[in-house]
């Protein structure tokens, strides 16, 4: 296996096959690819068209039938459930469409809490917390419960809890799709922003045209298969 | 760890009517455990009370073949020695001689067979309640030998009442001839115990002796300790020392063995009613927890995403498990404590109930312990900790992509 240095995730001959009500189905056929640190790409694709296997198999979220994955040029297909629990700690953040925050844990608690999983010390927790808040606008409501924030400002939590531990990866499921156009817009710039910044990688998969058009790299899935690879000029 | 038990705390409170019903039920659980328990005492020593302090005494000294044949001439052996080592026994507080036989009793009108003690009333009354049951007349004032104290409904059946001359007959221990004495009924008393208000009769010791050709021999020494739990306890060297030379020394547990199977009965009833409970708040919380786990799939989904492991998920469930049940002890023993209380105050009438030949002549009063509110409380907790162990195994096993696809 040829490996760069500048490569993030390299997938060979994904396999994906589910049993559903005892019918075998085929989510992913054999995909390969490679993806590199600093990318803004975005899979894109019609519903059933494989998207949120991927995701869930290049961050080992799921088990594959077939093939092997690289992320940071580790093996991660061959790792047991704690081994794979850490490393999706120490290397992927997650954003989900539904925001997913823990309700009955405040702002801050809710950024630091995978830092508390790394053990990182409280002094240092509280500092990060501040900076990220600061880069995703939301100074001041450290405090607040979720319950208490509007959507946008929500799914900026969970951008800034994803990326509070400095990971190499982001993976955003849908982000935009709870919010409205001008919400999305920002978050969205926020985080090419972000991305420009910190030159983390961020992966989106979505049906948001506005983040086909913002991102730097399309990739366009069907039948669990890549149908188009597209790359921005 | 303290992360995952404010975040279980603050969980438990996220539907706040559910972990509170649920604790109710928990907590009310715990508190018929106390309650329960603090009657069961309070009923064992009213019954032990009742029973070794009407009559009986918690010990008693015979000769070995007394308590099986009832002969007459079975006494207790080297009585001097005996007596004088239980001059010395620290353990033993009181102590009364007693001659037993069986006999009759007539009167002008009838007759009946009764058991005839001879007793000494100064030492008698420390040992039993006969002084303290009169109804009429007295208990061997003054120094009469042919006074003779019988029970309520033994005086009904021989239609006497104070005054009246009775014949007791009885048989000898050498030779055993009969032998006839006129008494005057100087005492009736009423125990509200069936055998004794209608079969026993008391006169004093030394004419017992005499009419019975004991000489200065006796058939029991009834024995009241400093402690009563001496008289349970089987391994102190009081036993053995007093079963020598043909004798044998004997707790009330031998004397009567019915009442220790009804003790090991209210023992193992409440055995069988805590395996219940215990099994109403395992459902209780596996219900809870459950119904809270299955709310927050996506969540678990989420936490597990992020990087937590399996063992922090098993952790967070229970840490939610114990903190359900800190909350549920904490109710749990306020109400068992209000309730017993309540009890300690106004006591259970049960006087005049029989049991096992045993009856009831006080209130009944529940017995704070300080292990029901330390023992029971932590039964709780480890139960409630080992019932949210299925639970968080569960939660733990959880497919991450199925717990996240729960959100679509």
């Amino acid at each position: 296996m040829e490996y760069n240095e500048n490569n993030l995730i390299i997938t060979k001959d994904l396999k994906k096959t589910y049993k559903d009500n005892g019918v075998y189905v085929n989510a992913i056929n054999g995909i390969d690819i490679t993806i590199n640190s600093g990318e803004f790409t975005a899979i894109v694709g019609p519903s059933g068209s494989g998207k949120t296997t991927f995701f869930n198999l290049i961050s080992g979220l799921d088990s594959l039938t077939y093939g092997k994955v690289w992320l940071n040029s580790k093996l991660i297909s061959d790792m047991s459930g704690k081994e794979l629990s850490d490393f999706r700690r120490d290397n992927i953040g997650f954003v989900f469409q539904a925001y997913n925050l823990i309700p009955v844990l405040t702002v801050e608690e809710n950024i630091e809490y995978i830092m508390l999983l790394q053990g990182v010390g409280k002094k240092e927790r509280h500092k990060k917390v501040l900076n990220i808040l600061r880069e995703v606008g939301l100074e001041g409501m450290r405090n607040r419960v979720p319950t208490k924030l509007s959507g946008g400002q929500q799914q900026r939590v969970a951008i800034a809890r994803a990326m509070v531990s400095e990971p190499s990866l982001i993976l955003a499921d849908e982000p935009t799709a709870n919010l409205d156009s001008k919400t999305g817009t920002e978050l969205l710039n926020m985080m090419r922003r972000l991305n420009e910044t910190t030159g983390m990688t961020f992966l989106f998969s979505t049906h948001d045209k506005m983040i086909m058009e913002k991102a730097r790299r399309v990739i366009t899935l069907k039948d669990g298969l890549i149908e188009k690879d597209e790359i921005k000029a | 760890m303290i992360f995952f038990i404010k975040l279980s705390w603050r969980n438990i409170f996220r539907n706040k009517r559910r972990t509170i019903i649920a604790c109710i039920a928990i907590g009310i659980s715990l508190a018929s455990l106390i309650v329960w328990d603090a009657i069961s005492i309070g009923m064992k020593n009213s019954l032990l009370k009742s029973v070794t302090s009407s009559f009986l005494g918690e010990a008693q000294i015979h000769n070995k073949d007394f308590r099986d044949t009832q002969e007459t001439e079975k006494t207790i052996n080297k009585l001097g020695k005996i007596v004088s080592d239980l001059k010395k026994e620290e353990k033993v507080d009181r102590f009364t001689f007693r001659t037993i036989s069986f006999s009759m009793i007539t009167s002008p009108s009838e007759v009946n067979s009764i058991i005839l003690f001879g007793i000494k009333p100064e030492t008698e009354k420390y040992l039993s309640k006969i002084d303290d049951s009169i109804k009429e007349g007295n208990f061997f004032k003054g120094n009469n030998e042919r006074d003779i104290v019988i029970g309520a409904k033994l005086a009904e059946i021989l239609e006497v009442s104070i005054g009246d001359r009775v014949v007791v007959t009885v048989s000898q221990a050498k030779n055993g001839e009969l032998s006839q004495e006129m008494f005057r009924i100087s005492g009736i008393y009423k125990f509200n115990i069936k055998e004794m208000d209608t079969g026993m009769a008391f006169i004093r010791l030394g004419k017992a002796q005499k009419i019975l050709g004991l000489g200065n021999n006796i058939h029991e020494i009834a024995i009241k300790f400093k402690n009563l739990k001496f008289s349970t306890q089987n391994n102190i060297s009081f036993w053995k020392k007093y079963s020598k030379y043909d004798n044998e020394a004997v707790s009330w547990s031998t004397l009567l063995p019915q009442l220790k199977n009804i003790f090991d009965f209210i023992g193992y009833s409440f055995i069988i009613f805590g395996i219940i409970f215990l099994t109403v708040v395992a459902f209780g919380i596996i219900n809870t927890l459950f119904m809270s786990l299955y709310e927050r799939i996506f969540e678990f989904g989420v936490l597990r995403a992020v990087g937590t492991r399996p063992s922090g998920i098993r952790k967070l469930i229970i840490c939610e498990a114990g903190s359900l049940a800190v909350f549920s002890i904490i109710l749990g023993t306020i109400l068992g404590f209000i309730i017993t209380i309540i009890i300690t105050k106004t006591g259970i009438d049960y006087r005049g109930l029989e049991i096992a030949g045993a009856t009831m002549q006080e209130l009944l009063y529940p017995v704070m312990q300080i292990r029901q509110y330390i023992i029971y409380p932590i039964v709780i907790f480890l139960f409630t900790l080992l019932i949210g162990i299925y639970p968080a195994i569960f939660a733990s096993k959880m497919s991450i992509s199925n717990a996240l696809r729960k959100s679509l």
